[in-house]
């Protein structure tokens, strides 16, 4: 085979490197240290920080030790990690226990666990994808929906 | 070789993802997407047969199956496989390029040491260590 190492490691990467073909998995461990934009088709795990941007056609999975600085999009999002930034998802978000979020949310579907810490606005009525223009066709019909979930401390 | 890795996981990038930007920190990378910007590692890179890289790479080995365009920094080893293709300048300790291998640029060796060619040179090796390592540099 072609790779360095000569020891166990190197069957485990080849296994991993093996199921990840199958379901074309990227992994992003913790050590990895990324500035700028990924995107792209597939399902997608991070544990390592990323400073910019996140567009996936496919689940996304942000792991415990992750940090993530600014706009996350894709179709599944789950989270674990921090999130400084904007999630918008077109199916799911989740987020577990230790997911920690400063941001905005914009899913049609939500679970947030016990524990999760979320400081911002969550969007849920609007289609995530062209948030503007959903907007101003929904706010004749649906106002009291929007102004309920989304504007609740507002005081008039 | 593989003893003191520096890095004890493996990044995965697949097919059809795309980085644009910047990548570092102490992993080992396969990058069977894209990537364009520059990658600094201390771990190892692979840029398997699907890999396309259009940066600057610097890493503890290389192994180029795919395409690289830019300037290469192989702390230890960079080894070009029959399908691969370097288009830029490779320095490295050791450089392996097997039959069928694309290469274009100019090759420089350093000592394997770790200390980086460019940037060290500045600061603590003197300059006539800076210029013996010009001496020993092979073209092609």
């Amino acid at each position: 085979m072609l790779l360095f190492g000569k020891k166990k490691k190197e069957s485990k990467s080849v296994r991993q490197q093996a199921t990840s073909a199958q379901n074309e998995t990227t992994y992003f461990g913790r050590n990895l240290q990324i500035k700028g934009r990924v995107s792209g088709n597939g399902n997608l795990v991070i544990l390592g920080t990323l400073n910019g941007e996140f567009r996936l056609k496919g689940r996304l999975k942000i792991a415990q030790p992750a940090k993530i600085k600014g706009d996350v999009n894709a179709d599944v999002i789950s989270v674990k990690g921090s999130v400084h930034g904007s999630l918008t998802a077109h199916d799911l978000v989740h987020l577990d226990q230790t997911a920690r979020i400063e941001g905005r949310i914009n899913t049609p579907k939500l679970s947030i666990m016990e524990g999760a810490i979320f400081d911002g606005e969550i969007n849920m009525g609007v289609q995530a994808t062209k948030p503007e223009k959903a907007t101003g066709s929904d706010t004749g019909l649906s106002s009291q929906d929007t102004a309920s979930s989304a504007e609740k401390s507002t005081p008039s | 070789m593989g003893k003191d890795n520096a890095a004890d996981s493996t990044s995965l990038l697949s097919k059809n993802v795309k980085i644009e930007g910047e990548i570092q920190g102490p992993e080992n990378l396969h990058v069977e997407g894209y990537i364009k910007g520059s990658i600094k590692l201390s771990g190892d890179i692979f840029v398997c047969n699907t890999g396309i890289v259009e940066a600057d790479v610097e890493a503890k080995n290389i192994v180029i199956q795919g395409e690289v365009t830019g300037n290469v920094l192989a702390r230890q080893q960079l080894e070009i496989h029959p399908s691969g293709k370097l288009i830029g300048d490779c320095s490295a300790a050791s450089i392996d390029i097997k039959e069928g291998a694309v290469f274009e640029g100019r090759s420089i060796m350093i000592k394997s040491s770790g200390s980086s060619a460019g940037s060290s040179a500045s600061g603590n090796i003197p300059a006539s260590a800076a210029s013996k390592q010009h001496q020993q540099s092979t073209v092609r």
